[in-house]
């Protein structure tokens, strides 16, 4: 691992929700300093027992997440300078991804999750997503720019749920499916994962990362690595040959 | 989705349910969709709405590609796996 390279990178991280909250720990514990945390959302009671950073004063309050996470990571390593951003991904400016060295996608919707892999992928820049659902986890590693992204990997029924929220709550939030988005091990897992991969990105060792899809299953206790082929009607493969003026046709692998 | 009309002959996939371990058989064309047959199966199982993926071996397969264009044959196994999207 290259620490210069590690402490010198700007990282964007998209969501502080239970996910966001442990990837923040584990960045900010490995020694990434410079990470620029972005969430929409204010802290709510039923988010306690998943977020190492939240308190019943911040959910009493309604402290907005982002802000919450970056001065727990201060907490943790007054070198650290977490630049919190409240609102929207899909609000912020296209140049945010290319102003970072990496993205880590920590969402809770997929609308979000399309918007973080196609202008993570458009800024050339890796973009690792995590989620989860239950026991169940999953790690995708878009590496652009070659390979498959994360859309590559969605289907119909993504597209139907595609504006819904996986929240973790049920409470306080627009729009929700009822469902255990977040059990405090699998997070544990899956955050690891993202900020291993991020460690070696951030340290020159493309080769050594994630082809495509980790998968891990806390109730079989099994994890195993899944190829995403790269899907040549992808959007996200098609505006970019497009911007190039490239009209080949990509193969999948 | 079986059919034997317009010279197209089924064919059996066996879709197995990660979650639970069942699985089912299909009788499918090589025309139909992998999107289909994720349909289908999630509306069998009565599956909560969400994302799904349909995977052989380790690979997932692309939802817009027929079972050809998958390079799917008869009596090959599948399985239907939740694609984990909360955070």
């Amino acid at each position: 691992m290259d620490l210069a390279s590690i402490s010198g990178a700007k990282v964007l991280m998209i969501g502080a929700g239970a996910l966001g909250n442990e990837v923040a720990k584990d960045l900010v514990l490995s020694g990434f300093r410079k990470v620029t945390i972005v969430d929409m959302d204010h802290v709510v009671g039923s988010n306690l027992n998943r977020c190492l950073f939240f308190s019943r004063e911040d959910a009493r309050d309604k402290r907005m997440k982002a802000e919450v996470v970056a001065e727990g990571m201060l907490g943790l390593s007054a070198e650290s300078r977490p630049n919190p951003i409240v609102g929207r991904i899909q609000d912020q400016p296209c140049r945010l991804f290319g102003d970072h060295n990496i993205v880590l996608g920590c969402l809770d919707n997929i609308e979000a999750r399309i918007h973080a892999n196609a202008h993570s992928y458009s800024a050339g820049r890796v973009y690792i997503d995590g989620g989860m659902e239950g026991f169940l986890g999953k790690v995708m590693v878009a590496r652009p720019p070659k390979g498959a992204c994360l859309q590559c990997g969605m289907n119909r029924t993504h597209a139907k749920v595609a504006s819904l929220r996986f929240s973790c709550t049920g409470r306080d939030v627009v729009f929700h499916e009822p469902k255990l988005a977040a059990e405090i091990t699998t997070t544990s897992i899956i955050s690891a994962v993202m900020v291993r991969e991020a460690l070696k990105a951030v340290s020159g060792h493309p080769e050594m990362l994630l082809n495509n899809a980790f998968y891990y299953d806390g109730q079989r206790n099994s994890s195993e690595e899944m190829e995403i082929p790269l899907d040549s009607e992808c959007p996200v493969h098609l505006c970019g040959r497009r911007a190039t003026g490239k009209r080949k046709r990509f193969k999948s692998t | 989705m079986s059919s034997t009309s317009g010279g197209f002959l089924p064919v059996r996939i066996k879709v197995k349910n990660a979650e639970t371990g069942a699985s089912v058989e299909m009788e499918l064309e090589m025309e139909n969709t992998i999107d289909e047959v994720i349909e289908s199966a999630a509306t069998f199982w009565s599956k909560d709405m969400g994302a799904y993926v349909l995977r052989k071996g380790k690979k997932v397969l692309r939802g817009g590609n027929s079972l050809k264009d998958a390079g799917l044959r008869a009596d090959d196994v599948l399985e239907l796996i939740p694609d984990p999207e909360g955070g």
